[in-house]
């Protein structure tokens, strides 16, 4: 299938100036300015599906928002190409943004002063959506986010929460092909981090679009993306399923198991001596007796059958469990120690 | 039949007419217009506190012109009646830049520094028009309205029998001598690309305004040079009353304020299309 997006080398540098000290070095500054080029997107490649949903995640300064601006049409790179659906965002923004929905978490796309209802109707008049199509999609997202409540009430008088079922709704009023998401929860309880979720669920769903979405809570990703491109320092550190991130050598699982007389954490590394597993037990000295022992393993290089086998034909053992770490340590862990999977040329199946 | 999944194209939209883009655009300046005029107008006692400044203001000045006058019959040839016409039609233009400019004069920090912009670029509207509409000072149409009274009152006083022409021209002459003013601030806003000044130069050139509600040969020869052709204020009042105060001699030069506009805000405009494009490649 031809991508609907395609980032081919991408690459965005910004010239910073930097200020000397005192007075002396600001009239240095004024003459000579000590410039020096940072590279915030450094040769980033991949390409999306139409009705792909895909995390882009990164650490703070990792580059995902530069991404999203050139991707958006804001931002021109300095060197690579950005395609979507045979336009340009930064050459032909103007066109670009009519299949364009963007939401940021951080601020809003709506204006302060007016009610949001007004405020729809300009998006309406702006992007010429018809009156029926205008009212069909009302009455969807009222159903979905009810907006009803506060439909007539200024933006600015607006909670956190109640501002972001505005803002999805504003982004997506023209039917957009492509919606971006830049940390569309954030800041939000619990209840209506769940609500933005179900209704993008729903949006992907009956509304055929394609969603970018980067944020700091991997909660977002695991309950909407299937495939996930994690980026640091610029570069792309992982494009994949986020099921085969849990399969790459970043996942470490815990076997935990509850023996029925004490045994030394010593006994148990010596039966695993030959497999890649590290043995602790209730945050005691490998030589002093306990029950509980945990083993921390990847699934790339062993199986807890084969670890769990060894155990039971040595010990008693009374029960066990097995931890699957949550995703934010699997992403943790990939910052930390570099730990990636090769980067697949195209990750869409 | 089964359901196709669109082809992932994108269409540039269908090709338009000039006249077609323009009425579009046009059609939503008038939704931004209705909508924000509405929106000032839920605040009435904004509205009350507006004119009332607005009165005092202009008040004053006119209290100033006529002790000044007490003492002096007429500046270099000016009589009170015609500074006064002066006076009456700098308004005007100026009431028409203050309604719909305003937010040209906080650019750098609302749009810059703040990040609107991001939101203006995502829309499929010009970004100039979207900046221009995004709010409107009410105010401006009080300035308006005095000015149109003051310079009636002028030109009764001078005995002026105002022909069709005369009228039309004005239509033409007061939006040429807003847009001068429009494009002078718009210079100002597009150099916040460049220099991030969060202050800027607005203010002390809104200042400079001031001195072109005055008979330009009451001036030295050096700011005459600057307010004809550096910061072009000598167009938006005193050259377009010559039309209608200037005698055979020198109204001819009123219509030269249309050409001036147009010049000067091309040029406004090519750097503002400049700092745009600087902006799409530092994102600051």
């Amino acid at each position: 299938m031809t991508p609907l997006i395609t980032v081919d080398r991408l690459t965005k540098d910004y010239r910073l100036t930097q200020r000397r000290e005192g007075v002396l070095g600001g009239l240095v500054d004024l003459v000579r300015p000590r410039k020096r080029v940072l590279r915030a997107v450094d040769a980033v490649s991949f390409t999306i599906a139409a009705g792909e949903m895909v995390g882009y995640i990164g650490a703070n300064g990792a580059g995902k928002s530069t991404t999203i601006k050139m991707l958006t049409g804001i931002l021109t790179p300095t060197a690579g190409e950005v395609r979507v659906g045979g336009l340009i965002p930064y050459r032909q923004r103007q066109s670009y943004t009519r299949h364009v929905g963007v939401v940021f978490g951080q601020r809003t796309q709506l204006w302060w002063d007016l009610a949001v209802v007004e405020s729809l109707r300009l998006l309406q008049k702006i992007y010429e959506v018809p009156e029926a199509d205008y009212r069909q999609r009302l009455d969807f997202f009222n159903e979905l986010l009810g907006l009803q409540e506060f439909l007539h009430q200024p933006v600015r008088k607006l909670s956190l929460g109640q501002r972001m079922r505005c803002d999805l709704a504003a982004a997506l009023l023209h039917a957009p092909r492509l919606l971006f998401l830049d940390e569309p929860t954030i800041g939000l309880d619990v209840v209506a981090k769940e609500n933005v979720r179900a209704f993008l669920r729903e949006a992907r769903d009956q509304l055929n679009v394609t969603v970018i979405l980067t944020t700091h809570d991997l909660r977002d990703i695991e309950q909407l993306c299937r495939r996930v491109i994690i980026i640091d320092h610029g570069k792309v550190l992982y494009d994949g399923l986020l099921a085969d991130l849990r399969r790459g050598p970043g996942h470490r699982l815990r076997l935990c198991v509850d023996l029925a007389e004490p045994v030394p954490g010593q006994q148990l590394a010596a039966l695993t001596a030959d497999l890649p597993v590290n043995w602790d037990g209730d945050g005691t000295r490998p030589e002093v007796p306990t029950h509980r022992h945990c083993a921390t393993f990847s699934r790339a290089e062993t199986n807890a059958a084969v670890i769990l086998a060894r155990v039971l034909a040595a010990h008693r053992v009374r029960d066990m469990a097995l931890n699957e770490p949550a995703i934010e340590d699997v992403v943790r862990r990939i910052y930390r120690d570099g730990l990636i999977l090769p980067v697949k040329e195209t990750a869409v199946e | 039949m089964t359901s196709v999944a669109p082809a992932p194209y994108l269409t540039a939209g269908a090709p338009r007419s000039r006249l077609a883009r323009a009425r579009r655009q046009i059609g939503i300046i008038g939704a931004y217009f209705a909508q924000f005029l509405k929106m000032r107008m839920a605040y009435r006692a904004d509205f009350l506190v507006d004119l009332a400044a607005n009165l005092f203001a202009i008040g004053i000045q006119l209290a100033t012109l006529s002790v000044l006058f007490s003492k002096v019959p007429s500046l270099r040839g000016w009589s009170f009646e015609q500074v006064l016409f002066i006076y009456g039609f700098s308004l005007l233009p100026l009431g028409l830049f203050n309604l719909i400019s305003v937010n040209l004069y906080g650019f750098a920090s609302h749009y810059i520094a703040d990040g609107h912009l991001d939101r203006v670029l995502l829309r499929p509207v010009n970004p100039l028009a979207q900046v221009l509409c995004e709010s409107f000072n009410i105010s401006g149409l009080n300035e308006m309205i005095l000015g149109c009274g003051i310079m009636i009152w002028a030109g009764l006083a001078l005995g002026l029998r105002p022909v069709v022409l005369d009228m039309v021209l004005l239509l033409v002459l007061v939006p040429a001598a807003a847009s001068i003013y429009t494009a002078v601030f718009l210079s100002l806003a597009a150099v916040s690309f460049w220099h991030e000044d969060r202050l800027g130069l607005a203010p002390p050139v809104y200042n400079v305004i001031r001195f072109a509600r005055y008979p330009l040969t009451i001036y030295g020869y050096g700011v005459r040079l600057i307010l004809t052709f550096v910061l072009p204020f000598a167009w938006v009042a005193y050259m377009p009353s010559l039309w209608y105060i200037g005698g055979a001699e020198l109204r001819r030069w009123a219509l030269a304020t249309p050409l001036v506009a147009l010049l000067v805000a091309a040029l406004a405009y090519g750097v503002w299309r400049a700092g745009l494009r600087r902006y799409a490649s530092t994102g600051s």
